[in-house]
């Protein structure tokens, strides 16, 4: 008996240790050996690292069928499932895995910001750091190369487009009037909070089909996905107060915040060239509220409305007492988006913005009441049949409803309406052949049921990485955008205005320095024409404009050379002409200058607790017209020069001192002129420079973040 | 009788092999990473982890290797693809053992790594994000030394960041320090507190 249970014993122990070999050699697509791979039977405790020479081998005692993985780092993981006995002598060929940071991007156009971003030309902080910007992203973005600098209006102006042709979305969804409404020759802001974003796309053309209804240029804003701190923000500045709010409810968060700004007391100490009966008051709210679902799907909800009223007297040359100009506006702004991944690959996302927009506006004896509803209704589906090939499709509707009344006692009354209404449909392939080599291929096609008429637009790009550091890219499109509120309340007769982008762009990106080259050819089409001195509704319109713009933008940042710095530098060359709206001959237009720079600095100084800024905004002049003599938008104003500093102190983590002034040399900017209507006794049109309404902008604020968790606050109590 | 007891002997022993091959596997992951060899020591705690689909700390030892080598590394691309790696054991440990201390004081070692390479780009995020890892972790475990530790080092960096004294941080670490003394751990395995490492940071602390 004891015999037998020992054959037993021994049986038993055979069996254990019958195993199986598994051996093989793994390489990259060239042939070269690839050592230190992870190899393994998956499930199990098998497996071993490649050798030197690419050669892995080890027993296992499984059998019949098995996974076989071989993962190794910026490597598609690759999987093997067959018979143990099978896996002998394996040629394994891993494929480089492109999605990785250093894989290619396909980026003609675009910059980034936020920590998502493959190459970050700006970072999140840069936004509230940055001299000129004052918080603005709006700003921070024109220290960019491809805009031009347009300080009288605020706005983006890319590339030798209109402001209006930049269109800015948040998750997706088109936000309908994202700037503050301001007098004419007062720089305007961007809506939202600065803080509200983890990533900011900002593309100076040739962008997605999922995107249309722009010319130039979109700006895509995207949303925390969620808030994870409880906190209190309370901000004092000379200019107002803000105050926000995060709380986080488990799977949900919500954050609302409310500033209100009032300059008559900056107006009372530093008194500008405008006269205010009733200086810039803003009432604006903001929340957020975020709830992830338990399947990881993510619903978000932003609602802000916003309250502006002002009223003052513009010297003029052309009024004796002044151009009078009142303002009262209120901007309701509701978006929420939604986003779930479905089983294979697919994820839906959807969403939906809706904005309304109301001005009371005097100009001069007139009253004008505008009102604008729109809408926008999205859904996208996207697939990814693997990490080289993905798919991205969808639908979107826009909906514009836009009334005006007008009131005039000389002019005698009026009232316009039109309903601007868009379907769009896209879809888009990104298609990578290897991490070195990527492109992106896609069709929109509109149809306005305004203008019925249908366009298609087709967009690509592509870029190859050539070699560690550097890449080339090029991209085409064709861009359609409705003509604006202004035209279409007077006529409808019209086509789609279009743009057709070509780009070409080298980068290098080395150790925390980025080089980015880009040239690009704009040709514009189909402009509207008129030939009145201002829009009106008798006048003549047509669609026989055109123009172009080419150009060179060169950025360089550089956060490694200099301790304690970060820099960049931006240059655009610009040439740019168009013959539209009632011009005589095609010119350059009055916003657009040929040589723009940008300089930004920051220093960190560690024993003061600070950190220092600088920037400088450099443009060469802009065209305008002198009637007393000939030829049209042919002569240059002298160039425009600021330079901006500011100073950050942190007193605490949670307490910020933030000193800025703006064009702190005081020099004496000229935008353009106005010229009289009529010629004085000896026949000459008398001119005023349009200036900026102050030479210098001073701005102090501080700035608290309570925190809930009165661990943080120790060092303030200690 | 006899015959039963030898049955007996004979499937213990397999199942004692059995338990062993976990054992023996994290021993020698241990192994391999007490002598430097880091790469086939995370490559061991991964298939480990493919093979325990329920223990969480084949997969935390996995993640807490890529992170702590991250902290040398100087080439943005090389230093996502690590962290994101090392993203996805964590992710694995956390759907195992979703309320965990020591998984949260790693996340946040993670999100470290980030900061240090990059505070302009990362450090608003992070920052706020491993604020709430330690607020959460204290109040799962609030005399874990590992946790205690960890959240005075943070705060002695951010000190330090900004011009501060670290003082106020240095009796959390003799806290953590005397927690790790009196830890006893039952779970084999289980991470341990170092006791001289804590000490060389307490040093740190005092005499900045």
């Amino acid at each position: 008996m004891k015999h037998f249970l020992l054959i037993i014993c021994l049986f038993v122990h055979v069996i254990l240790i019958a195993q199986t070999t598994i051996s093989g050699k793994i390489t990259d697509k060239q042939g070269n050996p690839i050592e230190g791979a992870n190899v393994y039977l998956d499930g199990t405790y098998d497996g071993t690292s490649s050798n030197a020479k690419g050669n892995f081998s080890f027993t296992t005692s499984e059998t019949g069928k098995q996974t076989l993985v071989v993962s190794f780092i910026s490597f598609e993981t690759c999987i093997k499932t067959g018979d143990v006995s099978t896996f002998i002598n394996m040629k394994i060929v891993l494929r480089e895995d492109v999605t990785t940071l250093d894989a290619v991007t396909i980026n003609a156009g675009t910059f980034e910001a936020g920590d998502n971003a493959k190459v970050t030309a700006l970072k999140p902080l840069d936004v509230v750091t940055t001299a000129s910007a004052l918080g603005d992203f709006v700003g921070a973005l024109q220290t960019l190369p491809g805009t031009s600098s347009v300080s009288e209006d605020g706005r983006l102006f890319v590339r030798g487009g209109e402001a209006d042709e930049t269109q800015i979305f948040v998750d997706g969804m088109r936000v309908f009037s994202p700037y503050t409404p301001t007098a004419p020759n007062i720089p305007t802001r961007g809506r939202f909070s600065p803080f509200l974003f983890k990533g900011i796309t900002f593309s100076t053309g040739g962008y997605s089909a999922e995107y249309g209804q722009a010319l130039s240029s979109v700006l895509l804003l995207n949303t925390n996905d969620e808030s994870v701190k409880e906190k209190t923000d309370i901000s004092l500045m000379t200019v107002g107060l803000g105050v926000g709010n995060t709380q986080v409810f488990g799977k949900s968060s919500l954050s609302v915040n409310a500033s209100y700004i009032n300059l008559a007391p900056y107006q009372k100490l530093f008194p500008d060239r405008n006269e205010w009966n009733k200086p810039v008051q803003s009432l604006s709210g903001e929340a957020v509220y975020r709830f992830k679902f338990d399947d990881e799907s993510l619903l978000k909800l932003y609602g802000a409305y916003s309250y502006t009223d002002f009223d003052m007297i513009q010297d003029n040359i052309n009024y004796e007492n002044g151009f009078h100009f009142a303002l009262q506006n209120r901007n309701l702004y509701f978006n929420g988006s939604y986003k779930r991944h479905l089983a294979n690959n697919w994820t839906v996302s959807g969403g939906v913005s809706f904005a309304n927009d109301h001005s009371k506006v005097g100009i001069s004896e007139s009253k004008i009441n505008d009102d604008e509803n729109s809408a926008h209704f999205k859904v996208v589906l996207k697939k990814r049949l693997s990490n080289r090939f993905k798919l991205n499709f969808g639908t979107e509707y826009f909906v514009t409803n836009f009334t005006e009344d007008y009131q005039n006692e000389t002019n005698g009354n009026a009232t316009y309406e039109f309903n601007n209404n868009i379907l769009g449909g896209f879809a888009e392939v990104d298609i990578f052949f290897s991490k070195k080599l990527g492109s992106k291929v896609g069709v929109r096609g509109e149809y306005s049921e305004l203008l019925n008429e249908f366009t298609v637009s087709p967009r690509a790009s592509i870029a190859y990485k050539s070699g560690d550091n550097a890449q080339f890219s090029l991209a085409y499109g064709r861009f359609y955008q409705n003509p604006k509120n202004e035209y279409l309340k007077f006529n409808t007769e019209f086509k789609a205005e279009n743009t057709s982008h070509f780009i070409a762009n080298y980068q290098y990106v080395k150790d925390k320095q980025i080089l980015r080259i880009e040239g690009y050819y704009k040709k514009y089409q189909d402009l509207v024409k008129y030939d009145t001195d201002f829009t009106e509704p008798n006048s003549n319109y047509s669609n026989l404009g055109e123009g172009f713009s080419k150009g060179i933008d060169v950025f360089w940042r550089d956060n490694k050379n200099i301790k304690n710095t970060d820099y960049w530098v931006s240059y655009s060359f610009l040439d740019t002409k168009r013959d539209y709206k009632n011009y005589t001959t095609k010119a350059t237009p009055n916003f657009a200058s040929k040589h723009n720079v940008s300089v930004v600095a920051k220093h960190w100084i560690t024993d003061w607790k600070s950190q220092v800024g600088m920037s400088y905004t450099f443009a060469s002049g802009r065209s305008y017209t002198n009637p007393n003599t000939s030829g049209f938008l042919n002569k240059k104003t002298k160039n425009y020069n600021s330079v901006s500093v500011n100073w950050a102190y942190l007193i605490s983590q949670q307490k910020i001192l933030y000193f800025s002034v703006n064009n702190v040399l005081g020099t004496q900017n000229v935008f353009g002129y106005d010229y009289k209507n009529t010629p004085n006794s000896t026949g000459v049109y008398e001119r005023q420079a349009v200036t900026p309404s102050a030479d210098r902008f001073f701005f102090v604020g501080f700035f608290w973040t309570i925190s809930d968790n009165k661990k943080d606050n120790q060092l303030n109590n200690l | 009788m006899k015959k039963i007891i030898t049955l007996l002997a004979i499937v213990f022993a397999i199942n004692v092999s059995a338990q062993s091959q976990y054992e023996k596997g994290m021993t020698k992951a241990f192994e391999l990473w007490k002598t430097n060899k880091t790469t086939e020591a995370a490559q061991l705690f991964e298939r480990i982890s493919k093979a325990e689909k329920n223990n969480w700390l084949p997969p935390y030892y996995a993640a807490t290797i890529e992170i702590i080598e991250s902290f040398q590394i100087k080439d943005e691309a090389t230093l996502t693809t690590k962290l994101t790696k090392a993203q996805g054991f964590l992710d694995t440990a956390k759907s195992i053992s979703p309320e965990n201390p020591e998984i949260l004081i790693t996340q946040a070692l993670l999100n470290i790594a980030y900061m240090v390479f990059d505070g302009q780009k990362y450090g608003m995020t992070m920052s706020m994000k491993n604020a709430t890892l330690y607020e959460k972790a204290l109040k799962l475990a609030p005399n874990n030394p590992r946790v205690v530790l960890s959240k005075a080092e943070s705060d002695m960096g951010a000190a330090r960041f900004f011009g501060q004294s670290t003082e106020p941080f240095c009796n959390n670490i003799k806290k953590a320090i005397e927690l790790g003394k009196e830890e006893k751990i039952t779970e084999k395995f289980y991470p341990k507190f170092n006791v001289q490492r804590a000490e060389g940071v307490l040093k740190k602390c005092m005499n900045p």
